[in-house]
């Protein structure tokens, strides 16, 4: 089962039609021509509140999507109070405040899912990883200088009062170092983006609490933490540094993969300071129309910074989309942001280690594997779908490791699969998991999404099993 | 004997000086004059020729420390800022002269400058007022071809009291590096300007018949 953002849209609770005054049908159409004549808004503000309102629409209509199935059965009573917990929620979310900060990071995952939505959203959401957002530049230099101490033009040359690029809830610009004349790419966070995030979570919990769909509510609540965890920690560029520096030392110079160096002198939690890298972003680079053997190097590039992250750092690069990789004129791929990454703790290596043992070889170890991740109650254990799914998941996560020779991620079916069933596991409402499963799927999903993107052919499994073996 | 202006000006500068350390380790409110005169080694009616009141003396604080950072927010714009960037970068200037007074800005604030006064609480209060308008009166002509002739009384009010809410705030912003107060500031810089170029109907003439009353 496949919604359409259409759909979707359409299914959000009634008085949602006249959020903000404009029905939903209106909102629809004004998007639909604002994407086939305007590709974007003119004018910062506007550019950013027109996508910022889209990505709530959308992001609500999915939350109301997964909502609505979960009580599709119930009496009409508490189907009743549930539409109105859903639509008190929802409203809470269009409504977000400043930056709409986890929204705005909502749609940029969503952008990474083709085919899920339609490809004018993907790509118009897409545009959001490197496109210069609202934050003036007398509003930056206040922030910089709170962080350190001095204007940003008397800590660098030739700094770029325009920002080249948007980041991890803030904006990049560009200067050299005094003296080396290094270029250098420099990260500035919004200011109060991390007090907005949690501040929006605090609220969509509260809203969500009464809701308390089914018995996995306390699970859910575990996985709704995790992901407040995760835009917590891509609020904290000193955190981000230190990940930046443990990938920057697992690669060497024939991996043809470079994470960027960063200079802690001119980073805080609120700035990042790092090495500029030269290249385009993956949708100016496929309108290059490059080669199929062009794609397929940088298919297995992306696929090895994801490996070797895995087993050499310990670490869960999770949020690869277009915005975080950058292709190199020499034919490098950059890797640039490492806001969203997850450090295995001993139980999740734990937990790592058994599925690498068992995966292909073992039905008992598998099914056990199963249980595990999903963190199954012994009742859950014996329902024969819930099984099934979770089964087929991983066979679809696996197949290309499994592939013998080179998988053919331009194959949309394959994704297609992937989408239907997670949609599936999500409408059966299967969603007990362990939380580092949370930062798994989105790495999974993304990888898979770049690679269908760049329709590249990958051996997987040959890298899989150099990358194991090696560490 | 006749006292210099040399004379005259350190004995005020002494007074401001005492007077600014006793605000920041009492607060404004717990320090009277007796404090200040004491500190100052001065006598009683000695203070009262420098400063009529203890609110004029620490809005004169204040006032020095907006007037030294005026020249500095001149320097910085670039000239392509628009409004609501202009109005930004002018009040954050001010906030980082006032930023060694924060410990008591608020207490002065909210005797000197409240929305409920008298305008003329003290002549220093309201030089500040006055000053601070006429850069505002001169960013909106520059920089916003809707009001060329000037802003309505009702733009100056809603634009006065979004920067009493923001200073209101920064005095008692507790986030890192007070980083909120910018959110809030480039938020209200940012309502303010659309205000004056969003026309809801009718608008325009419940402006011009505020202006001809």
């Amino acid at each position: 089962m496949k919604p359409r953002i259409a759909e979707l849209i359409a299914a959000l609770p009634e008085d949602l039609d006249r959020m903000e005054g404009v029905s939903v049908d209106e909102t629809w159409h004004r998007l639909m021509d604002d994407l086939a004549w305007r590709p974007a808004p003119t004018g910062r503000l506007r550019r950013f509140w027109a996508l910022g309102t889209l990505q709530a629409k959308i992001a609500a209509a999915y939350l109301a999507y997964w909502l609505r199935a979960g009580y599709a059965d119930a009496d009409e009573k508490r189907r009743r109070l549930n539409e109105t917990h859903l639509k008190a929620a929802l409203k809470l979310l269009g409504g977000m405040g400043y930056l709409r900060g986890a929204v705005m990071k909502m749609g940029q995952i969503l952008a990474n899912y083709p085919d899920v939505v339609p490809e004018q959203f993907a790509d118009m959401l897409g545009r959001l990883h490197f496109e210069a957002p609202p934050m003036h530049f007398s509003l930056l230099r206040e922030s910089f200088r709170n962080e350190l101490g001095k204007d940003p033009e008397e800590v660098f040359d030739d700094f770029e009062t325009k920002a080249f690029a948007a980041a991890s809830l803030g904006q990049v610009h560009r200067a050299r170092l005094k003296g080396s004349g290094q270029r250098v790419a420099i990260k500035v966070q919004y200011p109060g983006i991390a007090r907005t995030i949690h501040d929006d979570f605090r609220n969509m919990k509260a809203a969500a609490f009464p809701m308390r769909l089914g018995g996995d509510w306390d699970n859910l609540k575990l996985q709704f933490d995790d992901i407040r965890r995760m835009l917590d920690l891509e609020t904290d560029y000193e955190q981000e540094a230190e990940n930046q520096r443990i990938a920057r030392l697992a690669f060497r110079e024939g991996d043809g993969v470079v994470v960027p160096r960063v200079y802690p002198e001119y980073s805080t939690r609120r700035v990042l300071t790092m090495e500029y890298l030269d290249g385009t972003h993956l949708g100016a680079f496929m309108a290059s129309r490059p080669s199929q053997e062009l794609r397929d190097r940088h298919g297995t590039q992306i696929t090895l910074t994801s490996f070797r992250l895995w087993y050499q750092a310990k670490m869960v690069y999770a949020d690869p989309h277009p915005g975080n990789y950058l292709f190199m004129p020499d034919g490098r791929l950059g890797l640039i942001d490492f806001g969203c990454c997850h450090h295995f703790t001993d139980q999740d290596w734990d937990f790592v280690c058994e599925v690498d043992r068992v995966a292909n070889t073992s039905e008992e170890g598998l099914r056990r594997v199963l249980i595990r991740a999903a963190d199954m109650t012994p009742k859950q254990q014996t329902e024969t779908q819930r099984m099934k799914l979770m089964r087929e998941w991983c066979d679809w996560v696996w197949e290309p490791l499994f592939h013998e020779g080179p998988f053919d991620f331009s194959d949309s079916d394959y994704f297609h699969r992937g989408v239907a069933l997670y949609g599936e596991l999500v409408r059966r409402r299967y969603t007990r998991s362990l939380p580092v499963n949370i930062w798994l799927s989105k790495a999974f999903f993304g990888i898979r999404a770049m690679l269908a993107h760049l329709a590249a052919r990958v051996d997987m499994g040959a890298q899989w099993e150099q990358e194991r073996a090696t560490h | 004997m006749r006292i210099t202006a040399e004379k005259k000006r350190q004995t005020r500068q002494r007074i401001m000086d005492v007077a600014h350390n006793l605000f920041v380790d009492k607060g404004f409110e717990k320090t009277t004059t007796r404090d200040i005169v004491a500190a100052a080694g001065i006598a009683a009616g000695t203070l009262f020729n420098y400063f009529p009141t203890k609110e004029a003396l620490a809005m004169t604080l204040l006032a020095e420390a907006l007037d030294r950072t005026e020249a500095e927010f001149g320097g910085r714009l670039q000239g392509d800022e628009d409004l609501a960037e202009a109005l930004f970068a002018h009040v954050a200037a001010g906030l980082r002269g006032l930023a060694p007074h924060r410990r008591y800005v608020g207490e002065v604030l909210e005797t000197a400058m409240s929305p409920f006064g008298s305008n003329a609480v003290c002549e220093a209060a309201e030089r500040v007022r006055l000053d601070h308008l006429e850069v505002v009166r001169q960013l909106l002509v520059s920089r916003c071809p809707e009001v060329s002739t000037g802003p309505s009384f009702i733009a100056i009010h809603l634009y006065w009291t979004l920067y009493l809410g923001v200073l209101a705030f920064w005095a008692k912003d507790e986030s890192p590096n007070r980083e909120d107060t910018l959110s809030v500031l480039d938020h209200s810089m940012r309502i303010f300007a659309e205000s004056l170029t969003t026309h809801s109907p009718g608008q325009e003439e419940v402006i011009d018949e505020a202006e001809n009353r």
